[in-house]
């Protein structure tokens, strides 16, 4: 038993490393100074501060609007790619089809960044909006795909789909009436998840956004660079809890689309 | 008449239905990443003019130059740091896996998720966090000054050590989680017999636990080895440009130094890296 203990001892350190940056930033985005290293009291300023920033509330703004059109996009192409792979009788080029949804995952965003650039200004797009909306739905394609597929897979919904087409309902109206509805939780929580990823996307889109695009994570990237003031505690808490809304909200709706099939 | 269209569709009694309900995220694929990657290709074959413009004379400079004593540090220093961190975070998170598998009992599920959320959260504001922890006037110097443990500020941002630090700690789940699922499929009853015919806890784990998991070290190792490779934030943030690894090389010459062909000759070396460990593994996978 004390090997036991001692090997909890070393995983509560290990996890004591993964969370010592959160917490530190969180604790430091109270404190009343502006340097972060001195505990000078409890304040919530840099929260107004960061609330009263135009900018970054535009960047903000730009962030959510780009997640939002990316995960549609990536839950609306997951959602025909999953039914096709899972529920259509095995084809040729399956296997390829699945990898190639996968690829974007193992491809370094450095890769996909340049590509992307040198792609897009040689053939003559502009970088806006558009195109970075484009690049993120790509990066978030395979999470939209992943969440989709497993939950289709799952063998509840296709013997429902099945008794809907006995009962001599179409194919059409099956997956209107009994897939759609069931995959549903499944299909908003890989939106979410690509949500997310687009979201907090710092990399790829660091080599797209043009001149008028700023995204939060570019906004917070040249505030750190160009000095580093309390607010970008604050800033990184908020986006910290989005982020736990965000997995809590995706954990709630996969444990419900798990009670479904049950 | 629609209806029927869409009801054959879904049906896909054949491939075309399939190819159909495919196309669009292929379409996609297609567009954004293959042609992006083709056009690299190419692209690093091509040569920079003088103004940046780019000159279709086909020739292999970019590679001889991407070997050129002046690269080569850098290439060097990148497989160096992805290395690094795939034994550090294979050393760290194998214990953890462990544990997560054999010991973690009812608290396992929440654990693993405990696990995922910093990979969640955005590297940015985690990385900067590290800033004000391992800063010359950083949380812990102050600590070890406090404590008399050292007499002067030691130099750990901007070191090979905060490079290292930040990249375990941002793959470290990358190689933990591969782990896990292989220790998961270990028979619980082969290690039963184990002890069972005497072994102690100790030889049954190096004979019968650990060969086992092989399959996931493996998995683990090129899960955060081909990543790395690419990392671009870690040393921007952690490293300054001391040490600078292929990532940031590339986006260099993409960004700032605004020759293309070279970045993308660079770009098509990385990708080749990846390829080759990708096709590695499939090849031990087969043979295993």
């Amino acid at each position: 038993m004390k090997k036991s203990r001692g090997l909890g001892a070393y995983c509560a350190a290990l996890y004591a490393f993964l969370y010592a940056p959160l917490i530190v930033m969180t604790v430091y985005s109270f404190n009343d100074a502006h340097r972060n290293v001195v505990w000078r009291g409890f304040t919530f300023k840099w929260y107004l501060t960061m609330a009263r920033d135009a900018d970054l509330m535009r960047a903000l703004t730009t962030s959510l609007e780009l997640a939002a059109c990316a995960a549609a996009i990536a839950a609306a192409l997951g959602l025909l790619a999953s039914y096709a792979l899972v529920r259509h009788r095995p084809f040729r080029g399956r296997e390829g089809y699945a990898a190639l949804l996968d690829a974007p995952l193992m491809i370094p965003e450095v890769a996909l960044g340049v590509g992307l650039l040198s792609f897009l200004v040689r053939a003559g797009f502009e970088l806006d909006f558009g195109a970075l909306a484009c690049a993120h739905a790509l990066i978030c394609l395979p999470y939209a795909v992943a969440a989709v597929r497993a939950r289709l897979a799952s063998s509840g919904g296709s013997q429902l789909e099945e008794a809907a087409m006995d009962l001599g309902a179409s194919e059409w109206r099956a997956f209107l009436k009994v897939t759609l509805p069931l995959a549903m939780p499944a299909i908003v929580s890989g939106a979410l998840l690509a949500f997310t990823v687009s979201f907090e996307d710092f990399v790829a889109s660091f080599f797209l956004a043009g001149v008028g695009i700023t995204t939060l994570p570019i906004k917070v990237y040249s505030m750190l660079k160009f000095g580093v003031t309390p607010e970008i505690n604050a800033l990184s808490v908020a986006l910290l809890s989005s982020t736990f809304v965000l997995l809590g909200l995706n954990a709630w709706l996969s444990a419900r689309a798990g009670a479904d099939a049950a | 008449m629609l209806e029927k269209a869409l009801s054959r569709l879904l049906a896909g009694k054949r491939p075309a239905a399939s190819h159909l309900l495919l196309a669009p995220a292929a379409l996609w694929l297609l567009l954004f990443l293959l042609i992006p990657a083709l056009g690299l290709v190419a692209l690093s074959f091509a040569k920079n003019g003088p103004y940046g413009e780019i000159l279709w004379r086909l020739s292999l400079d970019n590679y001889r130059r991407a070997f050129d004593p002046r690269y080569v540090p850098v290439l060097l220093r990148t497989l160096f740091f992805a290395g690094g961190t795939t034994v550090v975070c294979l050393l760290l998170g194998y214990p953890l896996a462990y544990f997560l598998s054999f010991r973690a009992g009812r608290r396992r599920g929440a654990l693993i998720i405990a696990l995922m959320v910093p990979f969640w959260t955005s590297a940015l504001v985690a990385f900067y966090s590290w800033i004000v922890i391992l800063g010359k006037e950083g949380l812990l110097n102050r600590a070890l000054l406090r404590y008399r443990l050292i007499s002067s500020p030691l130099a750990l941002l901007y070191t090979p050590f905060s490079v290292l630090l930040g990249l375990v700690y941002f793959y470290l789940p990358f190689t933990v989680l591969p782990l896990y699922a292989s220790l998961e499929k270990v028979p619980r009853s082969l290690v039963e017999a184990a002890y069972d015919l005497g072994a102690t806890r100790w030889t049954a784990f190096l004979k019968v636990t650990l060969p086992l998991s092989l399959p996931g070290v493996v998995a683990g190792a090129l899960l955060t080895f081909v990543p790395c490779l690419g990392d671009f934030l870690t040393a921007e943030l952690l490293g300054g440009p001391r040490y600078y690894l292929l990532g940031n090389l590339i986006s260099n010459q993409f960004l700032m130094a605004q020759d293309w062909p070279f970045g993308a000759a660079l770009t098509v070396l990385l990708l080749a890296g990846l390829v080759a460990g990708l096709w590695g593994y499939r090849r031990w996978e087969a043979a295993a």
